[in-house]
């Protein structure tokens, strides 16, 4: 009885250890080193950077509470609750308030997403998904395009 | 552009399978592989710590006994990190309770990953990392390993099923290692992060400050999705842009949960002949094809469906992932249309079309004898198998591997309602709405799945302990049945004649897709109809 208990659990106790060691620790150890030194934007979670300050991460929704902005999904419409991302109909229409507030012409802003759908596709290899607008790469974009009209929202708490 | 969604979804998961279909059937046989010395030289590496002769070979007890014995050490572990959390190292958080601890560990080592967590907000990084990572490659291969020993018992006379410690290994070290790798690198490039911090702060565009969780999420996520397994790094799982950043990594994922289940007919047929593997594939894909038309026949969201995916893109990830028993989601389930949501009990109901890995295509050999018999009653014929005569205990045994999912399903579905457990979270008043995701609460602990509508409304004492026991016993039972069929064929006779009843060809393909259907429908329809239908 002896010996088949120690036949069964000595090894079983083993390879347990061992696939600790090696699928616990060193698989996730070694993708995390790969990942950090050669692909350290997506490693840390696709950072946005602007004017060498970090301003969200371009996977994840942040709210804006200024109509000049393009908004995001409420969080609870979509499957993750951080959905970055809307479709060019919710982009289009939202388009006319933004024109108002910011004074920004409306094909101005047509064609910023426009070129936010393009960048998107490209990114999809074109046919792998739908076409959608990045809300905080394409506010981004705004604040570049037009610094002036953007300059108290982008400093309020910010600083220079 | 859906239809080329499509068609590389299922082309390059196919075309996958057909690679490691033969290599899988090298493994099995134990035929030179590619790189075969070097892999020889750290596999005797391993097995001269872990103790054991990689000539012995095991009975079917003997095998049964260590895989139980290795996955119920493994279980150990993970309860240990999940209580004891708060006192190791990366990050730590509270420990989880006793019974939500016990639930998630019977949910990994039964590679079903049934969520009743959020792991982003109470898992530590190490918990993550050490705990449910190595858990997720102990369960996929201890599935494929049965089905290694299943399908040995059919090769020839006293074959050998082999040893359980040596095909444990071999999987992990040769096949899901090497794949998660690479998988995981290419998740990384498309946006996934993978980084030992567990948060970072950023400041918005307007000044704020955000604080988003973050951790080693694509070395997770590769193996989540290529091992069944289905347990997020998130609460929600692969509709989270960071577990699932683009529609390219979703079709990416949609490939890497199809491709060993579809391997496995793909070695069966080198091993057992190329007519048979092909039918049991076909047999597969008619019932995931079912599926999938279902998912697509209606449009889904967008409410609960994240839009870089939308409705093609959401229906095509969910039918995958249940099809495959991964049980990962890529939406809400109830952002999903009716009629997916009837796909989704379609697959869990089956669990072979194609099934979690190895584990799905025991079960479509189980319906293959049921069939068998079946046909062999209304032609009048002795059924066989492989030559071999199938006794009266075979059908007896593969019966009850099939009794045993509505067995699981049904007893404590009614069990949650005259306990008033499922009216305490789902409210007193009971919908077809909320019937369903009673019903598919169970039935995805019983397939393994691990995909669910509760969440974390269903970590209450009732739900953890009751979900836990269907779980293993949706595990281990049909594992030991199946094991035993496998170890009383191994020691059959062979006789070289024509098959009463041919196991391969068009004819074959038909009437074991349509008796699938049958016993399912016939065991379930009642059920659906209460729920699912009448959504």
């Amino acid at each position: 009885m002896r010996t088949i208990k120690s036949k069964v659990f000595s090894p079983a106790i083993r390879i347990v250890v061992l696939m600790i060691i090696t699928t616990g620790v060193a698989y996730p150890l070694l993708i995390t080193a790969i990942g950090q030194t050669t692909l350290p934007y997506q490693s840390n979670g696709s950072q946005v950077v602007l004017n060498g300050k970090v301003v969200g991460s371009e996977l994840i929704a942040q709210n804006f509470n200024s109509t000049k902005f393009f908004q995001p999904r409420n969080s609870t419409d979509s499957g993750s609750g951080v959905d970055p991302d809307i479709t060019p109909n919710m982009a289009i229409s939202q388009i006319p308030v933004i024109s108002n507030a910011t004074g920004i012409p409306v094909n101005a802003l047509k064609t910023l997403v426009e070129l936010d759908i393009a960048k998107n596709k490209e990114t999809n290899a074109l046919v792998f998904a739908p076409d959608y607008i990045n809300v905080l790469n394409l506010n981004v974009e705004l604040v570049k395009q037009y610094p002036e009209v953007y300059a108290q929202e982008v400093l309020v708490k910010g600083g220079t | 552009m859906d239809i080329v969604i499509l068609l590389v979804v299922l082309v390059g998961s196919l075309g996958l399978a057909v690679v490691f279909g033969r290599y899988i059937a090298r493994m099995i046989i134990y035929e030179k592989r590619p790189l075969e010395k070097t892999l020889g030289r750290v596999e005797n590496g391993f097995y001269k710590i872990i103790g054991v002769d990689k000539y012995e070979q095991m009975t079917w007890k003997q095998y049964t006994l260590a895989l139980i014995v290795t996955n119920a050490i493994a279980a150990g572990f993970l309860l240990a990190v999940l209580i004891y959390q708060n006192n190791l190292p990366l990050s730590p958080k509270p420990g989880l309770s006793l019974d939500l601890a016990f639930n998630t560990a019977a949910s990994f080592v039964t590679n079903t990953n049934l969520q009743h967590y959020a792991g982003d907000q109470q898992l530590s990084i190490f918990s993550q990392m050490v705990g449910l990572t190595f858990l997720m490659f102990v369960a996929p291969a201890s599935g494929m390993a049965a089905a290694f020993a299943f399908i040995r018992g059919f090769i020839r006379k006293e074959f050998g099923l082999g040893n359980f410690y040596v095909d444990f290994t071999r999987i992990i070290l040769t096949l899901l290692l090497p794949i998660a790798f690479f998988s995981a690198l290419l998740l990384l490039f498309l946006g996934a992060p993978q980084t030992l911090d567990p948060t970072i702060t950023v400041g918005t565009l307007q000044g704020g400050n955000q604080t988003i969780t973050i951790g080693p999420v694509a070395s997770l996520e590769s193996i989540k999705d290529l091992g069944s397994n289905g347990g997020g790094f998130f609460g929600a799982n692969s509709a989270h842009p960071f577990e699932n950043p683009t529609g390219v990594s979703n079709v990416f994922e949609c490939i890497l949960m199809l491709v060993i289940p579809l391997s496995f007919p793909v070695a069966y047929g080198h091993l057992l002949g190329k007519g048979r593997g092909i039918s049991i594939l076909a047999a597969m894909l008619i019932g995931f094809g079912v599926m999938l038309a279902l998912g697509f026949s209606e449009q889904s969201g967008p409410t609960g469906l994240e839009t870089r995916f939308g409705s093609f893109g959401s229906a095509l990830f969910q039918e995958s992932s249940i099809a495959t028993n991964t049980g990962s989601a890529n939406a809400s389930l109830t952002g999903m249309s009716p009629n997916a949501v009837i796909g989704l009990f379609l697959g869990m109901f089956v669990q072979a079309i194609p099934g979690a890995d190895g584990a799905g295509m025991m079960m479509m050999i189980i319906f293959v004898i049921l069939t068998l018999f079946l046909v062999g009653l209304m032609v009048g014929k002795t059924p066989e198998f492989m030559s071999m005569k199938i006794s009266p205990r075979d059908v007896k045994l593969a019966a009850f591997v099939f009794l045993i999912h509505p067995a699981l399903i049904l007893v404590p579905s009614v069990l949650a309602y005259t306990t008033e457990s499922a009216q305490s979270i789902l409210g007193e008043q009971t919908t077809p709405a909320t019937f369903t995701q009673v019903l598919y609460e169970y039935s995805s602990a019983a397939a393994n799945n691990g995909s669910d509508y509760l969440g974390t409304s269903a970590n209450t004492p009732f739900w953890n302990w009751s979900t836990m026991a269907v779980m293993l016993l949706g595990r281990y039972a049909p594992f030991v049945l199946m094991l035993a069929i496998a170890g009383s064929f191994t020691l059959r006779d062979r006789k070289e004649v024509v098959e009463p009843i041919k196991t391969s060809g068009f004819l074959f393909v038909g009437v074991l897709s349509i008796m699938v259907f049958v016993l399912t429908v016939l065991t379930f329809f009642p059920f659906l109809i209460m729920g699912p239908f009448s959504m």
